[in-house]
């Protein structure tokens, strides 16, 4: 099969489709690495998750706000709105991916009427929908899960958490500084293996049967005022244009609105020409809305508003909170950043201490892969605000580095705190173990120090005495940033641990009643610093 | 070339979209993106805030005093031996409860039920004397009386055997007891006070406050009077006061603007308060202090009902300091009757 | 859908299409530069930002892990306690409370160490839970329990007693238990029946003399206590009980006064420690003075178990102490103050007065006026004016100071 090139060829809408993949993917993975506290500069990293209509619509919802940036999903929604699914198939990362792997991996040229068959449209693909309203009922109830299943989220968590340390495993130093980890980063790994290897078995399987977003951008297409047509005086029925068919639409028969990635593969494939791109054809020749049985639509609220009872009765955001669920700094209160974080793990990503984990069930069901600090793996240095310069959402809010360390202007409100340090004196060496060691005490940047010693001589087991510095810990200076725990030599669990309470972001959490004002001050007074 | 035809249906001639169905499906896609561009601008925060340090919207607490008159005395004591004629001679002498009690209002009178002590040990508001203000209350023409406090221990068993709760029942009073929603968070400027949670239910619907409060000693604050009597709205864990008594005790006067303060001083706890516990620590004073500003009157209540030095009272000194009122109750227009 | 089962290219060759509309070459046109575009844009909104964002110290980010290798060693024996803080002290912030020896006083304000509020582990615990302990069962005729037994500890004391609280936390209170009892003749009486419990009787004693009733009437089955217009005040061992009735009715204090005989019955006697803090006389004690210092008192081996408390007298203040003993013990211990005193200042007996035997001291500028009669030893000390000092002492030892 020769092809000749032809100028012409470049102007035809499927090959810019095809410009615009390569364009939108490397752009995509140009975010990803770039988001690094060596390379970030102003670079726009969240752009597509700021693009992304579902997460805007989603938290609107949930938090009658539009955060900042997410205006720009507008971008989307106007060409969504006139032209249909777009995105899905020219601008979607994601979609690109399952779109080269199911090309690359998939069936190829033989085995024609088996790709024709692949794409005919299954009762299956109504399963995003449902899967759609579940989560839009969730965000209704007051809970935001759409980040499990949004595409951009997603990839973005797959990323940050599975690709780039695997590639800086295989090949040390050429993402991180010092190789980074993860807690469960297998689940998600497999999750993206799974989704991505099910592109043998159905291709397109992810945007065709489980993509939210798409479901979301499906709804808005059924009013969009271009579509693909068929001209049925020219068609033959060779089925032709099922063969490199993304979206699955029937472009054969009526096509189904909400379905059709706008790819142009048909118009390429089709012996007669029949199909074109056309403004506002006839509504007899075309599935206008998405095909979802209300029952399914009713089972879908159903379990969207269950989850949200479900895992908010379970406890684990009100009183019986995780000491573990430290929050990144500008963090909002604990039920609002439930309503906002979409798990893309984006803080994760650009945090320079690898400290940012996605949690697993610490703060409950809802809050799988919502980013905790873990201070064995890291800590919150002082003067960095990426993850929330980062954050789409405002989950993390895009405070300046004097208002998280109380300097300047915000004096007066004292700095963000994460949470407090908490000696284990069964386990600190001046406290437990005759050693002298104040190394917490070294290195906490706060000034005034938060811990502060204590000398005192004792007599050793073998009878000789020795003065140490016993350290303790400040409350109404301590900020929670968790470098003494961190750089505390006893590294399987660190005799100073810092746990939750007594961050800032939320009253109900605070562990001094006046904020520590009076503590501090009387201390300082006192020790006359 | 003559191709099989489709076994699809020709199109109909008038298969083209109709001019009205055009023009429709313009429309609804013309305001869908309308629709969403408005809605998104409404709803745009383009300004990030840093949680927790916000200024929280809390509960802003009405004022609920009167104009102050030039004519009328603000203060007034009176003196004789049981409760109705006394109170009723304290107000006649400030012109009448008609002076701050007009026909429908509500009123809420906030007496001192903090420990569950029998009224002749003097460690709670007296019977007799929410008797007889709830029944002035009444003649001036109150639809409504409620009575309420947040005692931290058991409200039932405070009111019960403080004598409150038959009170209420004679009387037809509304007995609020404090319940989980029945608080709200109060924003205000305080020294210490904040952002702190209050007993907000009984101010709901009410139109005036009246505070009614035994005159006791105090071991931290040195005395429980009209302004330590508020102390009963807040909710929480309000021992953590105790660190800051004076501060606390002084933003009360800044917290609550009530119509008008009555010192129950006929029996007054002279010692180990704020529970007391023995007759001998009561003693019997005969007085009434009535007056719209609870400075002044708790400043009386110190001196003459107390009896000790009013340079002690640090709580007196600073709410006066913050202009909250005036201890120099002399200055003001004041009158003092026998009943 | 297909004629027959035909369907697919049927074997012609790829179909490639050749005509293309100038509309769609005209949007692919602008969705190109519409590309282009975006790439530029991205590119130059990423020159644009602002430099203090990423004004993180890199080298804070490398782990500090390693000097700390090396600090577990202890010094094998012989090796001076100096040598083996290796860490420099210029590093860390000269910050040293010294551990206080603080005598134990009846509001003790710190521990040994004297850790601030609010410091250490100390703030993070949990607050204790209230001491569970046996219902407070009353068998009597005439009365029935009106709720189940209370219980608080130090913690959540204020919960009953509020800002009363901390008065009972300065003498280190352990727990309360309180119940109601009805009068079951009458409706509406009761009596409620409070037990402080304390650590030890001195500090029960300090209590309950704390809120005592001066005009209050001795008891007969609390040495001890008094009763009130309406109640019973006393202390048993090391728990202070209050039993206060809800009026004055006949029926009513007959029950208080059968409760509190009960309780006096039940609640096990202990009177360690408190000889001395009995002799301490009330007349112009300052009250918060008392205090209680089990050993060295006054920088003397053989003074143990002192009161000490301070009082008004003749205008001014004049601290007094006071201890009991075995004659013998006494007589000693009055012997080696007066030598300590004679040989770091001057002292000299005075005549004795009602059995005791007096020596006064002037030491380092302040008066001391000690005495022995028997077991008892004690003394004025630190006083500005000798002859106050002796006034007080003798007046005492006359029996005049109550």
């Amino acid at each position: 099969m020769k092809w000749k090139f032809n100028p012409q060829d470049l102007l035809k809408l499927r090959n810019v489709r095809r410009v615009a993949q390569v364009f939108f993917f490397t752009l995509f993975l140009f975010f990803v690495f770039v988001t690094d506290l060596r390379y970030l500069k102003g670079y726009p990293v969240s752009l597509f998750l700021e693009l992304d209509p579902l997460v805007s619509f989603a938290t609107a919802i949930t938090t009658h706000t539009v955060y900042m940036g997410l205006m720009w999903s507008l971008l989307l929604i106007l060409p969504t709105l006139l032209f249909g699914r777009i995105f899905c198939n020219w601008i979607c990362p994601y979609g690109i991916l399952h779109h080269v792997t199911g090309w690359l991996f998939g069936k190829r040229r033989a085995e024609e009427r088996e790709r024709i068959e692949a794409n005919r449209y299954k009762k299956l693909y109504s399963l995003k929908y449902v899967i759609l309203i579940a989560m839009i009922a969730a965000a209704i109830g007051g809970t935001l899960q759409i980040g499990w299943l949004d595409p951009i989220c997603l990839f973005h968590r797959s990323m940050s958490t599975v690709i780039l340390p695997m590639i800086n495993l295989f090949f040390p130093s050429s993402i991180y500084v010092h190789q980074y980890f993860h807690v469960g980063a297998w689940a998600i790994g497999f999750m993206l293996l799974f989704l991505v290897g099910m592109n043998l078995v159905i291709p397109r399987f992810f945007c065709r049967v489980l993509c939210p977003l798409g479901a979301f951008l499906g709804t808005l297409s059924t009013v969009a005022l271009w579509r693909i047509d068929r001209d049925p005086t020219k068609c033959v029925d060779c089925d032709l244009c099922l063969k490199n068919c993304e979206g699955a639409s029937d472009p054969h028969t009526q096509l189904r609105k909400s379905e059709c990635f706008v790819c142009f593969n048909c118009i390429e494939d089709c012996p007669e020409d029949a199909i074109s791109f056309k403004f506002l054809p006839s509504m007899k020749r075309e599935v206008t809305a998405p095909a979802v049985p209300g029952r399914r639509a009713f089972l879908g609220t159903l379990i969207g508003l269950g989850f949200y009872a479900f895992a908010r009765t379970s406890g684990a955001s009100d009183r019986n909170y995780d000491k573990k669920v430290i929050r990144p700094p500008g963090s909002v209160e604990e039920k609002d950043f439930l309503d906002r974080c979409i798990k893309c793990d984006q803080c994760i990503r650009t945090c320079p201490t690898n400290v940012l984990q996605p949690a697993v069930l610490e703060s409950g069901l809802e809050g799988i892969w919502t980013p905790i600090l873990n201070m064995k793996l890291g800590f919150c240095e002082v003067n960095c605000t990426l993850c929330g310069e980062v954050c789409p959402t405002g989950a993390i809010q895009r405070i300046s580095i004097e208002e998280k360390t109380g300097t300047g202007p915000f004096e007066k409100e004292g700095p963000i705190k994460l949470g407090t340090a908490f000696f284990d004196t069964g386990r600190c060496l001046p406290w437990a173990m005759e050693t002298p060691c104040v190394v917490c005490e070294e290195v906490c940047p706060v000034s005034p120090k938060a811990i502060y010693s204590r000398e005192v001589t004792i007599t050793k087991r073998d009878g000789n005495p020795i003065t140490l510095r016993r350290p303790y810990v400040d409350p109404a200076l301590c900020i929670g940033c968790g470098i003494c725990e961190h750089e505390c030599p006893v590294t399987d669990e660190a005799a100073i641990r810092v746990t939750a309470v007594g961050e800032t972001r939320s009253k109900d959490r605070r562990l001094l009643m006046d904020g520590g004002v009076t503590s501090a001050v009387m201390d300082l007074e006192k020790r006359q610093r | 070339m003559s191709l099989p035809k489709s076994n699809q249906p020709d199109p109909a001639p008038e298969d083209s979209v109709s001019r009205r169905e055009f023009l429709v499906r313009l429309g609804i896609t013309g305001a869908l993106i309308a629709g969403s561009g408005l809605v998104a601008k409404k709803l745009w925060q383009p300004n990030h805030f840093v949680p927790g340090f916000q200024k929280e919207k809390g509960l802003q607490l009405n004022s609920y005093a009167l104009e102050a008159s030039k004519l009328l005395p603000s203060l007034a004591i009176a003196h004789g031996t049981e409760h109705e004629p006394v109170i009723r001679a304290a107000l006649g002498a400030l012109g009448g409860m008609g002076r701050f009690i007009k026909k429908g209002d509500v009123v809420m009178i906030k007496p001192n039920v903090a420990f569950d002590r029998p009224p002749a040990l003097a460690a709670t508001t007296h019977p007799d004397a929410l008797r007889a203000v709830a029944k002035l209350c009444f003649e001036a023409g109150a639809d409504k009386v409620i009575i309420a406090d947040n005692p931290i221990n058991s409200p039932t068993g405070c009111f019960f055997k403080s004598g409150l709760t038959t009170v209420a029942s004679d009387m037809n009073l509304d007995l609020l007891y404090p319940e989980t929603n029945s608080f709200a968070p109060l924003s205000m400027d305080g020294e210490i006070l904040k952002e702190w949670t209050f007993f907000n239910t009984p101010f709901k619907k009410a139109t005036k406050v009246i505070g009614l409060a035994p005159c006791k000693d105090h071991n931290l604050c040195h005395a429980s009077m009209t302004m330590k009597n508020w102390y009963g709205l807040l909710g929480g864990r309000r021992n953590q006061f105790h660190q800051h008594i004076h501060s606390i005790v002084s933003d009360f006067a800044l917290m609550m603007k009530p119509t008008l303060v009555i010192l129950d001083g006929m029996n007054v706890l002279m010692s180990n308060g704020p529970t007391g516990g023995r007759l001998s620590d009561v003693k019997t004073m005969n007085t009434i202090v009535a007056g719209t500003d609870m400075v002044a009157v708790d400043a009386y209540g110190y001196e003459h009902l107390l009896e000790r030095d009013l340079a002690e009272l640090t709580y007196i000194h600073k709410a006066h300091d913050r202009g909250l009122g005036n201890k120099n109750w002399k200055d003001t227009v004041y009158k003092e009757v026998q009943a | 859908m297909a004629i027959g089962k035909q369907y697919g290219s049927g074997g012609r060759k790829q179909f490639v299409r050749t005509r293309v509309p100038a509309a769609e070459s005209f949007a692919s046109a602008i969705i190109l530069l519409l590309i282009v575009a975006i790439a530029a844009a991205i590119f130059h909104k990423g020159k644009n930002y602002d430099p203090n964002l990423y004004a993180v110290r890199t080298d804070s980010l490398k782990s500090t892990i390693a000097p700390v290798t090396g600090k577990g060693v202890t010094a094998p024996s012989g090796q001076s306690a100096a040598a083996q803080s290796t860490r420099t002290e210029a590093q860390t912030p000269a910050l040293t409370e010294p551990a206080a020896e603080t005598p134990v006083t009846d509001k003790p304000a710190a521990n040994a160490e004297g850790s601030p509020e609010g410091g250490g582990e100390g703030a993070a615990a949990a607050p204790k839970p209230a001491v569970k302990g046996e219902p407070l069962e009353i068998a009597l005729p005439g009365t029935k329990p009106m709720s189940d037994t209370e219980f608080y500890n130090s913690d959540n004391l204020f919960e009953k007693i509020d800002g009363r609280s901390p008065a009972y936390q300065s003498f280190n209170v352990q727990q309360l238990r309180c119940r109601s009892f009805a009068v079951t003749a009458l409706a509406g009486s009761y009596v409620d029946v409070y037990e402080y419990r304390f650590d030890n009787p001195v500090d029960a004693f300090g209590m309950f003399s704390l809120e005592r009733d001066a005009k209050g009437h001795a008891l007969d089955f609390a040495p001890d206590g008094y009763s009130g217009e309406m109640g019973y005040f006393f202390r048993q061992g090391a728990v202070y009980v209050q039993i206060i009735a809800s009026d004055q009715k006949t029926e009513t204090m007959t029950l208080a006064k059968a409760i509190a005989e009960n309780r006096a019955k039940e609640l096990p006697v202990n009177d360690s420690g408190l000889a001395g803090r009995r002799k301490l006389p009330a007349t112009g004690l300052i009250s918060d003075s008392v205090a209680y210092v089990p050993e060295n008192a006054q920088g003397q081996a053989a003074l143990k178990d002192v009161f000490q408390a301070h009082y008004k007298y003749d205008g001014v203040e004049l601290p007094f102490f006071v201890m009991v003993t075995t004659p013998d013990d006494a007589a000693k211990a009055w012997q080696s103050f007066q030598d300590f005193c004679a040989k770091f200042g001057k002292a000299e007996t005075l005549p004795d007065v009602n059995g005791g035997k007096i020596f006064r001291a002037q030491l380092f500028n302040k008066w001391k006026v000690v005495y022995v009669r028997e077991g008892e030893l004690g003394g004025a000390y630190d006083a500005a004016d000798a002859a106050q000092a002796q006034a007080f002492i003798e007046k005492y030892l006359r029996g005049e100071l109550k």
